[in-house]
């Protein structure tokens, strides 16, 4: 395995008393989707800023594609791309502006910076549009527009914080392909969401709740881990599902979702089969009954962490 | 070009783009100052001439057509109307007709031969209250040429400082004018500029470049600095093409004075909108501490030295009043560096004083 581009040791970063970032420690490998998640107010954005150079921490260390953040944060700057939460790109200026600016920004100029800035356009597909105001272009063309923006200058680390934030559904699936070519070309992505959805296409994933990182692996190794079991999705026409399933061995959670019921039940318990369970279920009088298998996602595992997490502080 | 120049350089072009995209910022700074010129210049050079005056001259003695002579001699008061009685010339007064009312009584010629004080009426248009104290000031001394004591006036009006016995308070006002404007500009158009970066959440964007704090500044700032010096120029132009306002010391110096200047009021923007962060409250502030210091403290208006102490340091804090007196001093008077000087070490301390308040704050918030 090659060094880590990210290495984060015990960071944290207080603001007063409050402490937005708490003793978090990971590592990142190069050409990683490193999907960071968690609610508002976590803390997603502040370990963003350490680790841009932006903000410095008040305990622990990271270093970013081999330079401390503290010690050396124009270096980090230099290796970094970085896309703000709040600002994507300047409204009143056109893409072509926007690109030459950033080019600029980072050093670059002459024929180089035409290069690329040419080669952006090209890429966004906003050559026939080079001089339109970006205002006036749809929010899914602005999303991609500063994703090539941040990468002009070829970074080795790109850390998006909430890219897809306000983008369509559909141009949401559109970026997220273009993330996992950028991580296939060998780049490594730092991306905060907090749409659940989204991690699945991380490689990694790390969960952040009140400042604190609870829990980091891949996708199907956090459900393995935090929500064992079988998922069973029930529909009933009549009848109170909840009281025909109380007393049944080894169901570990119910979650309404729509108009059916997510079960979750230990995968050696007798009923941990749709037929089992809609046999049970017909016994128990209820009128057309129908169950599926289902999966476990991403947003049970947050769920089930944020409630342990407060059962514990509680 | 090296990477510092290159980034400098990207950020000063931006900045133009930004400019050329929003109209009103280049109207305001090149537009209003050639209109606020015209209205100052000429309300003040024009207004104090060709007054209209009515006159009542119940005496009609030579003594009372002299002294009418004497008011309406000069370019002052121009006599629009006679009437028979003080009622008959109050309508005039209220409609606008005339501005100013001279009402000599019967007896007049009989006082003036004994040498005794002669009644003599001047009404005043008191809501034009600048115009109204500088024709009493002429009045008066007009009258008194020949009449030992001073005319009776119903009018209450107090002198004020805009009387100037020269009647070329054009030339005067010009270099606060000049002030004023190069302030206003300067402070608003950095205050703004710096505090919409912030408010759309780009200044973070723009910390996490490779560019430095001072690039960063210098790169946003400096086609203010060019704009501020272009400003100088058309407002000397203008002043000069029509309000024959002299330039008796050089060139050269008044640019480095008006340089100076122009940096401590983009230092004074930079403070403003690095403190507030939001276009609303910094473009009032800008408004607020380039209005009173450069209208109201830097003697462009009033004279320093009638200032109450409190009044004198705050005038002699802000550079504006140091901006005044070296362009008089370089304008009118012809001076030198030698004259300037003090005034040059004054508005440089306050450009070092808000730089670095300036720096520290920028750096100490940075990301935040
Ligand atoms: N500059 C700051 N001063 C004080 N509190 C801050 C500052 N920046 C962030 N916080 C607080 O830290 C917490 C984490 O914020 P943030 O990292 O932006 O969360 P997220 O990006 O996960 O939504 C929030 O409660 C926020 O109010
Ligand atoms: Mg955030």
């Amino acid at each position: 395995m090659s060094a880590p581009v990210i290495e984060v040791r015990r960071l944290t970063r207080r603001f007063g008393d409050f402490t937005a970032v708490d003793a978090v420690e990971f590592e990142v490998q190069p050409g990683e989707i490193f999907g960071y998640l968690g609610a508002n107010g976590a803390g997603k954005s502040t370990t963003i800023r350490m680790l841009c150079g932006l903000l410095a921490p008040t305990e622990g260390h990271a270093t970013v594609a081999g330079h401390d953040i503290a010690r050396d944060p124009r270096a980090v700057k230099r290796a970094i791309g970085y896309m703000s939460q709040k600002f994507s790109l300047y409204l009143d200026l056109t893409p072509t502006e926007n690109l030459s600016f950033f080019a600029g920004a980072y050093g670059l100029q002459g024929a180089e910076r035409r290069r690329r800035v040419e080669a952006a356009l090209v890429e966004s597909e906003l050559t026939e549009r080079r001089d339109t105001l970006t205002r006036d272009l749809p929010g899914g063309v602005r999303q991609r527009l500063a994703l090539v923006s941040a990468r002009l200058h070829r970074p080795q680390v790109l850390f998006l914080d909430e890219p897809t934030a306000g983008v369509a559904p559909d141009a949401r699936r559109a970026f997220w392909r273009e993330i996992r070519a950028l991580a296939r070309a060998g780049t490594t992505l730092f991306v905060t969401t907090h749409h659940l959805d989204e991690a699945e296409f991380c490689g990694r994933v790390g969960l952040m709740v009140d400042g604190r990182l609870v829990a980091l692996d891949t996708p199907d190794g956090l459900k393995k881990a935090h929500v064992p079991g079988v998922f069973l999705s029930v529909f009933a026409q009549g009848g109170d599902l909840r009281e025909a399933l109380r007393g049944v061995d080894g169901v570990l959670g119910l979650q309404p979702f729509g108009r059916r019921l997510r079960v979750r039940m230990a995968a050696d318990a007798p009923l941990a089969g749709p037929e089992a369970l809609a046999a049970h279920l017909r016994a128990r009088g209820i009128d057309g009954v129908e169950v599926e298998r289902g999966d476990a996602s991403l947003e049970d595992v947050f769920l089930e962490l944020v409630r342990r997490s407060e059962k514990q502080e509680a | 070009m090296t990477p510092a120049l290159v980034r400098t350089t990207a950020l000063a072009r931006k900045e133009l783009a930004h400019l050329r995209r929003d109209p009103q910022m280049l109207a305001f700074a090149l537009v209003l100052p050639v209109i606020l010129l015209l209205l100052f210049g000429y309300a003040i050079s024009f207004d104090l001439d060709r007054i209209p005056l009515a006159v009542v001259d119940r005496d009609q003695t030579a003594q009372s057509r002299a002294l009418k002579q004497r008011l309406t001699a000069g370019k002052l008061f121009v006599e629009i109307a006679r009437a028979s009685s003080t009622e008959a010339v109050e309508p005039l007064l209220r409609r606008g007709v005339a501005r100013a009312a001279l009402v000599i009584d019967a007896d007049y010629a009989r006082h003036v031969l004994r040498g005794e004080p002669a009644p003599v009426q001047l009404i005043l248009d008191g809501a034009d209250n600048s115009t109204a104290a500088v024709a009493l000031g002429y009045a008066t001394a007009l009258a008194r040429a020949e009449i030992p004591a001073p005319p009776v006036l119903p009018v209450e009006v107090r002198a004020r400082a805009l009387f100037n016995p020269g009647l070329r308070s054009a030339i005067f006002i010009l270099p606060g004018l000049m002030t004023f404007i190069l302030a206003m500009v300067a402070v608003m158009l950095t205050a703004l500029t710096v505090a919409r970066e912030y408010e759309r959440g780009s200044m973070e964007q723009l910390f996490a470049t490779p560019a430095r704090r001072l690039e960063i500044i210098l790169g946003k700032l400096g086609p203010y600095f060019v704009l501020g010096l272009v400003q100088v120029l058309l407002v000397l132009t203008v002043g000069v093409a029509l309000f024959g306002l002299p330039v008796r010391g050089s060139l050269t110096l008044l640019f480095g004075v008006a340089s100076l200047f122009l940096l401590a009021m983009l230092g004074q923007g930079l403070l403003i909108s690095v403190v507030t962060r939001s276009q609303m409250i910094a473009s009032q502030i800008a408004v607020l501490s380039t209005l009173l210091p450069s209208l109201l403290l830097s003697g462009f208006i009033f004279p320093i030295s009638n200032m109450p102490l409190p009044l004198r340091i705050l005038a002699r804090i802000f550079p504006a009043s140091h901006l005044v007196s070296a362009l008089r001093a370089i304008l009118l008077r012809g001076n030198g560096p030698a004259e300037v000087a003090s005034d040059c070490v004054a508005i440089a301390a306050f450009f070092g004083v808000a730089l670095i308040v300036t720096t520290r704050r920028f750096r100490r918030t940075v990301g935040a």
